[in-house]
Parts: structure tokens; sequence; C-alpha cells
């Protein structure tokens, strides 16, 4: 029972350390950088106040959103293929949102209103379905895995085509688009990023049960009684969700999905999802807000920089990733 | 005594749903009865894991009829079939090997017993976390509830998987080779376990084992698969009416 209440001890002082953290990465987000500001700045009408309604709100909430689905779908993912080295890209999706891009910038397609924005989403979507198709025909797990890569490492050569016939200019905001930001969305889109994270996370969030059963395998999950069929479809579609959405609004963000879930387990010492769900989704929203304090580099730049020594210290410290 | 599992004209075998799947053994009768433990007794491929997998419903048979409780243990059209999750509170197979515990507590794992009565956000009541200790206290698991499963030998991993089984609350416990990987002490004492189990809390336990003196000592019958012929006799009489002849040809 002692270790019952250390467990219990770790998980509140485990969240209140992260909650606090975001909430002072979130301070600093809005009121300071390349032009610093205050509560009393943010008058109508005001340039102060257009620099923080138009640009820091918007980039909060992507480094936020990003972070939450990003972490939890990965996290989701490892459970489901068991495999500690799976993100949300192992599905190909970011590959899908890729080719979207590219079709639309260097071939010149158009996709609407949002532009490139619509233009990863179709891709990331299309992709999904792909892998939703043969996730329904096959039950193995490793299978899905295997069919993602590949059909990730077909759209990569397919993207490389596009890149082999575009122009100088075009082929700069695309490397650009590739190099992720949180500058990216706009303040009247950030309600459609919101509603496609909580739809994931919805998801992800009702296959709790599934997820925390799956951690020993299909066949053990079946003998608690799970659905394994109906929430591996879940767990798909909401991973797949929250990473599309991720992808069309910041560009494909390494890192985080694959680190953040290591990171949550070795700050929890737990793998419930109960558990590990929301810690993933707050560690997540650290490590972006943490790399928004960086804008002038690239995003997948700066995650790595500061990402990595971060898990890594976290893993000499508490002793390395186990067995 | 109230049959719990009744199994009418079984074939056993792999893919099932072939229309030329071929069974591997004869068919069969059986029954597994409150308060009881049926030791299965077989050489290696026998197709003593096959049996044990049909009767927790994770394969289906060639032929026959398997009733867990009086209702049909397949869904398919019957509509007076268990569902899965009704079924995982009245039987669970454990198996010793094959899984891995990444990143489990012992505590974790036994907790996954009560996976069948969680809600639908895989909650654990004060109910279940008194069962789970009850569990936790009669496999002796006390001293390591905060150790990761990976971590433990063997032999403490077998009790732990079995501790989980008696977390989730079943009427059937099926055993696949549950002391493999015991030394002859914890061997016995799990056998002596599986009867106070089956006594007291008025489980059927099928438990495969290549145990034989164990099974005569301490189980009520003996199920023997051998050459495709599956016979089932009184632990008392199994020797005498030549069912563990093959044991030593």
């Amino acid at each position: 029972m002692a270790g019952e209440r250390r467990f219990e001890y770790r998980v509140q002082a485990g969240f209140a350390l992260l909650v606090a953290l975001a909430f002072v990465l979130s301070y600093l987000t809005l009121f300071s950088g390349s032009v610093g500001l205050s509560w009393s700045d943010l008058s109508l009408n005001s340039v102060e106040s257009r620099i923080f309604w138009d640009i820091r709100v918007p980039r909060l909430a992507a480094a936020v959103l990003s972070g939450i689905s990003l972490a939890v779908a990965g996290l989701s993912l490892q459970t489901l293929f068991r495999n500690p080295l799976a993100g949300p890209f192992v599905l190909g999706i970011s590959s899908g949102a890729s080719l979207g891009v590219a079709l639309s910038l260097l071939a010149g397609f158009s996709f609407g209103y949002f532009g490139v924005l619509s233009a990863a989403s179709v891709g990331a979507l299309a992709v999904t379905l792909v892998v939703m198709t043969v996730a329904a025909r096959f039950e193995n797990s490793t299978v899905l895995l295997i069919v993602g890569l590949l059909v990730g490492y077909f759209i990569d050569a397919l993207v490389s085509l596009l890149i082999v016939g575009s122009d100088a200019e075009s082929l700069r905001v695309y490397v650009s688009w590739g190099m992720g930001s949180f500058g990216r969305l706009t303040f009247d889109c950030i309600w459609i990023y919101a509603l496609s994270v909580l739809l994931g996370l919805a998801l992800l969030g009702l296959s709790v049960r599934y997820l925390n059963a799956a951690r020993m395998g299909d066949d053990f999950a079946k003998g608690l009684g799970v659905n394994v069929r109906r929430g591996r479809m879940m767990v798909l579609l909401g991973a797949s969700l929250l990473a599309a959405a991720s992808t069309a609004f910041c560009g494909p963000v390494a890192f985080v999905g694959i680190a953040v879930p290591h990171l949550a387990f070795m700050l929890f010492k737990t793998s419930n999802h109960r558990v590990l769900m929301p810690a993933s989704a707050l560690c997540g929203i650290v490590l972006c807000l943490a790399a928004c304090q960086f804008s002038k580099i690239p995003l997948n730049a700066v995650l790595s920089l500061v990402g990595v020594p971060v898990v890594l210290w976290v893993i000499v410290r508490g002793g390395g990733i186990r067995k | 005594m109230t049959n719990l599992l009744q199994c009418e004209g079984l074939v056993l075998g792999y893919q099932a749903a072939k229309a030329n799947a071929a069974g591997i053994v004869a068919p069969f009768s059986f029954e597994l009865k409150a308060g009881e433990v049926v030791a299965l007794l077989g050489e290696n491929g026998c197709g003593k894991s096959t049996f044990l997998k049909t009767l927790c419903a994770q394969l289906q048979p060639v032929a026959g009829e398997v009733t867990l409780c009086g209702q049909s243990l397949w869904g398919s059209a019957d509509a007076t079939a268990w569902t899965a999750r009704e079924r995982a509170k009245l039987v669970t197979l454990v198996r010793m090997s094959g899984l891995v515990c990444d990143r489990m507590t012992v505590r974790e794992f036994v907790s996954l017993g009560r996976t069948p009565y969680a809600g639908l956000f895989d909650g654990r009541s004060k109910e279940d976390e008194k069962i789970v200790d009850e569990a936790v206290s009669l496999l002796e698991l006390e001293n390591f509830t905060n150790r990761w499963v990976n971590e433990l030998s063997d032999g403490e991993r077998s009790r732990v998987y079995l501790a989980q089984a008696v977390a989730q609350q079943v009427k059937v416990l099926l055993l696949d080779e549950p002391n493999a990987f015991l030394d002859i002490p914890r061997s016995r004492k799990l056998f002596m376990l599986l009867q106070k189990l089956a006594k007291e809390r008025g489980m059927g336990i099928l438990v495969s084992t290549h145990s034989v003196e164990y099974a005569e000592k301490y189980c009520d019958r003996i199920m023997v698969i051998e050459k495709g012929c599956v016979r089932c006799e009184s632990a008392n009489e199994a020797r005498a009416k030549g069912l563990l002849d093959w044991t030593e040809a």
C-alpha cells in the first residue's frame, strides 16, 4: 500500500509540475519574443493587440494542439504496434500530407480556399483511408506497420519525382513547409484544428480499455473481453486524425510523437493509459511550447535540439529505457 | 456438482473456417464440473494447447459444440451465445510463455484481470482494488507488487500470470503448463492452490501439464490426448486403466 501511495504522489506531483511549466511557457509565448508585450498593451486596434491576437495566440494554439495531438497519437500507435519506435508518421500519414502539399506547390494543383492546408489534409486523409482499408482486412498489426512504411516510401518517391520537375521558388516554399512551423496557423482556423484534435482525442479516450489490454497483445486483450477489431480501428482513426491535423496545420513535425511517450513513461513510471495519455499530452505541450521560444529556428531543428538532450538526460538519469 | 463446461462431438483443429479443415483428434465429449481440477496430459504437439484455446473461444473447432455455463461459447447466428465480455468473466486461459510485459508493474498486470468489469475509461473501483489485493496475497506477491514484470524470474512471473487470472474471478480456469518454470516446492504449492480454488470458489480447472505425479496426486480426473484419441478417467484409476502407459513407452 505504501508503494501505491508513492505512485499516487508521483502522479500528482508530475501533473502539477507539467501544468505549472505549461502555464509559464504559455505566458512567455504570449508576452515575450522579438516584441515584448504586457496586458496593458492589448487595447483595441493597437499594433501590440494585433501582434497578440494574430500571431501570438495562434502560435500558442498551434503549439498546444500539436503537442497534444502528436504525443497522444504517438503513444497510442506505440501501444497498438507494441513498438517503441512507432510514431504518428509510421502509417505514411505525413508522407500523404507531403504529397498533397507537393501537388499543390510543385505541380500547381488547386485544393480550394485553404490551399496548402486543404492539400495536406486531403493527402493525409487519403493515406488514412488506405491504412484503414488494410487494417480492416488484416488482423496482424505488423502487416499494417509494414504497409504503412511501404506506402510512405512509395509516396516519398512520388514527391521526389515532383521535386525533380519543379522550379526553384516552388521548391523553396515546399522545403520551408517541410521544416514545420507553429506560425502558419491563423486565428480563424484555430477552431478547425481544435475540433479535429478534440475528435481524435475522443476516439482515443474511448479506446483506453483496448489500449491498456493491447499492451499484452491482441489475443490477451480478446481474453479480457475487449473488442480488439473495434478498438484497433478507433485507435487508428483517432491517431490518423490527430497526425493529419497536425501535419496539415504545422507541417511534418517529427520527434514529438516518438519521444514524448517515452518521456512521459519515465516521469510517471506507469504504462496505464489513464495516466499516460494525459501525461503524454502535457509533456507534448511543454516540449512544443519550449520550442516556441526559438521561433527564428526551423521547428523540426529546434525540437530535436531542445528535445533530444532533455530526453537523453531523463533516460540516463532514469536508469535507461526498460528492457 | 454442476457442469460448467460441456463439449459434445468436439473435433479440434486449426483453420476451422476452411472447407477441407481436418481435425487433429477424433470427435469426443467432455464436461468440466464446478469444484474439480482436471489434468490434461499428452505428448508435445498432441493438441493440448489447441483444446485449451478452443475452450476459451480463441479457436473455433472443426466440428462440435461447447457450452459454457449453459450457453453456447461462440457467437455467430446463435442468439444465446455469450458476448466476449460476459465470456471473459466466466473463462480465462493462463499461458506462461509468449507474453512480453514491457513497462508494467506486477500490480498493474494483476489489475488487468479486472478489465472485463471496468467501465468505458477502464477505471478500477475500491472493490476491484480489494480483489486485486486478495489475488496478490493469495499468490504471495506482496513483496514485489511494484517491481517490473519483465525483471522477475520465470517462476515469479508464472505466479503473477496466475494472480491476474484469479483477479478475473472466472468460473472456468484453463492453465497451459503452469508449472513449466516452477521449482518442485512451488509446483506442489501451485497444485494445492488449484485444489483450494476449485473447492472454495467452486471453480472448474483444466490444467495441462507434464507432471504426471502432481496430476495423480492433486487432480480429480486425468484427461489424456494420445494418438488423436481423447480419454478421461478419475485420477485414482487412470494408471490402472492404462491412460498413463504412454509415459513409460
